[in-house]
């Protein structure tokens, strides 16, 4: 669906990127790992069309971005952004609307099908008795939920997340990672997202969710592959200069849970 | 009925009351639709200097003509070319908050035309030019009349019906420029629109009315109180309120005291208090 070929990006003379390659396709989620300022939300830019790459190409459904308007774009891929400064205390339904931009001509307004869309997505996140409340005043889990219906209300095979339980707390974090199963196993969905908590990759895992997980550092991806292999000791401690612990915790399924332990920096 | 008070109704009242409604509806619709795609409650329809711009062209004309009969079309012109000069500035390298640079490039081509304005009034004739100048930037319907309403009445029209238009993408804009073109808007092609139509509407008010703050800053509030965010509805509800406090405002002007007091002291002391007092009715609306 989403295809990136030997993808550089720099801004003036300073690399940013060079030379990312990857594939994602239908229902599943793509993770893109690594530490602060290695270029993760440069690469997302990329992706939804703000940026352009210095060389390379992006392929949505095998046509280049560069060539697909904005309007064709956000009818193929979607973006929840991290939790931002809201400025106007909009009500939730009408941020959802926003969703369905793409959809509705320069001069015109939500249609009531447009409506009916927005509802059935805030019904989606469990929102739907927030549709009227303004969005300034909602939680930090509760914002991001409602970014996430706006995304889902543009009906896309693809959602791009930056860093979406960034500023949440443990249950909020669970209930944005939940909803997120949810929709991959029920509607065929692929994710890909930028995060700083590799241990969410062992939680899409052990949910069965196909998952992938790159290792974004030194301006490229170190590694590709499922989170068992590629989040390793030894990888941890390369990207991100720190000595961590991988354990394995056994559920009550049966099944087991990875989680990665920081210890202590690398001198 | 005398035929005086037929020809003071028909001949001066009405046009006079219909030139307030469009200054007003124009000046209040712009502040909305800049307050939205700057992402900025503070912004009014002159944050990127129409108004001084507009000012400085009347000036100009007042000083060269020594007569008034020049002001529309100075005033016009210059507060157009201010607004492209915000706009260029805004464009001299590519930011990566756009909205801030024009914004910045408003303040400097504002604060620019606002000493040119002084530098006017400081070689003005100051038995005659000045006081006309002065008078000019207090902001005035007195003189209106018919042609008034053909001559500024079309800018204003053409502005405020592209606004009224385009009003529900304000509130794609107003999420800031990553997020309305994720969201499927070209956001260049959509702020130029809005760009070009308030400016059409403000000049276009500014070149028969002179300067007249306060109604952009603050009708946009008063209507999110009462209707609410979604510029789908603030947008016109911003119109209307802007033409009917204009409108009332001007013949408070009127019949207060003996002479007329400028407009442009009585927007601020009357919409100040009321501002007030609906900031306490209704809580602010979700601030």
């Amino acid at each position: 669906m989403l295809e990136v070929i030997n993808a550089s990006f720099s801004y003036k003379r300073l690399d940013v990127f060079k030379n990312i390659n990857f594939r994602v396709n239908e229902g599943e989620v793509f993770c893109i790992v690594g530490p602060n300022g290695c270029g993760k939300t440069t690469l997302l830019d990329c992706l939804l069309g703000i940026l352009s790459l210095k060389q390379g190409e992006i392929l949505l459904n095998k046509r280049n971005i560069k060539i697909i308007s904005p309007a064709e774009t956000a009818k193929q891929l979607a973006y929840v952004p991290q939790l931002h400064e809201k400025t106007f205390p909009y009500s939730v339904i009408d941020i959802v609307l926003m969703g369905r931009a793409a959809h509705i001509g320069l001069f015109s307004a939500p249609s009531p099908r447009d409506v009916a869309i927005a509802e059935e997505v805030l019904e989606l996140v469990g929102l739907t008795s927030f549709k009227d409340r303004p969005y300034t005043q909602l939680s930090g889990g509760e914002a991001q939920l409602v970014l996430l219906a706006r995304a889902l209300a543009q009906k896309t095979k693809i959602i791009i997340m930056d860093e979406p339980t960034a500023h949440l707390d443990f249950k909020n974090e669970l209930t944005v990672l939940e909803t997120i199963v949810q929709l991959v196993n029920n509607t065929g969905l692929s994710i890909i997202m930028a995060t700083h908590f590799p241990n969410h990759a062992f939680y899409f895992e052990n949910n069965s969710i196909d998952i992938s997980v790159a290792l974004m550092s030194r301006m490229t991806f170190s590694a590709v592959g499922s989170p068992s292999e590629v989040l390793s000791e030894d990888n941890l401690k390369s990207i991100y200069s720190i000595n961590a612990r991988v354990v394995s915790h056994r559920m009550d399924n049966d099944s087991e849970l990875r989680q990665i332990i920081p210890i202590s920096t690398v001198a | 009925m005398p035929d005086q008070y037929t020809s003071i109704v028909w001949e001066i009242r009405m046009p006079r009351a219909i030139l307030g409604a469009l200054v007003g509806g124009a000046l209040a619709i712009s502040g909305a639709a800049f307050q939205g795609i700057f992402r900025n409650p503070l912004v009014s329809s002159g944050i990127l200097g129409v108004s001084s711009g507009a000012g400085f062209g009347a000036a100009l004309a007042i000083l060269l003509f020594n007569s008034t009969s020049y002001t529309y079309v100075f005033a016009f012109f210059f507060g157009g070319l201010a607004v492209l000069a915000s706009y260029l500035i805004g464009r001299v390298y590519s930011s990566t908050t756009p909205a801030i640079m024009l914004v910045l490039g408003g303040v400097i081509v504002s604060s620019v035309f606002s000493a040119l304005i002084s530098f006017a009034k400081y070689v003005a004739d100051p038995y005659n030019q000045l006081p006309t100048i002065v008078y000019w930037l207090m902001g005035s319907l007195a003189t209106a009349r018919y042609h008034d309403i053909a001559v500024g009445g079309i800018p204003m029209a053409v502005g405020i019906s592209g606004l009224i238009a385009i009003r529900w993408r304000v509130n794609v804009l107003s999420m800031g420029d990553k997020e309305a073109r994720s969201l499927g808007i070209d956001t260049v092609v959509n702020k130029g629109i809005i760009i070009a139509c308030a400016t059409l509407a403000t000049a276009g008010a500014v070149c028969v009315s002179g300067i007249i703050g306060w109604v952009g800053l603050v009708m946009p509030h008063i209507g999110r109180m009462l209707v609410g965010n979604d510029n789908k509805v603030l947008i016109p509800a911003s119109l209307s309120l802007g033409a009917c406090f204009l409108i009332f405002v001007d013949n408070l002007g009127r019949l207060i005291t003996g002479s007329e007091i400028p407009l442009g002291i009585l927007t601020a002391l009357v919409g100040g208090p009321f501002f007030v007092y609906l900031l306490k009715k209704t809580k602010g609306g979700g601030w």
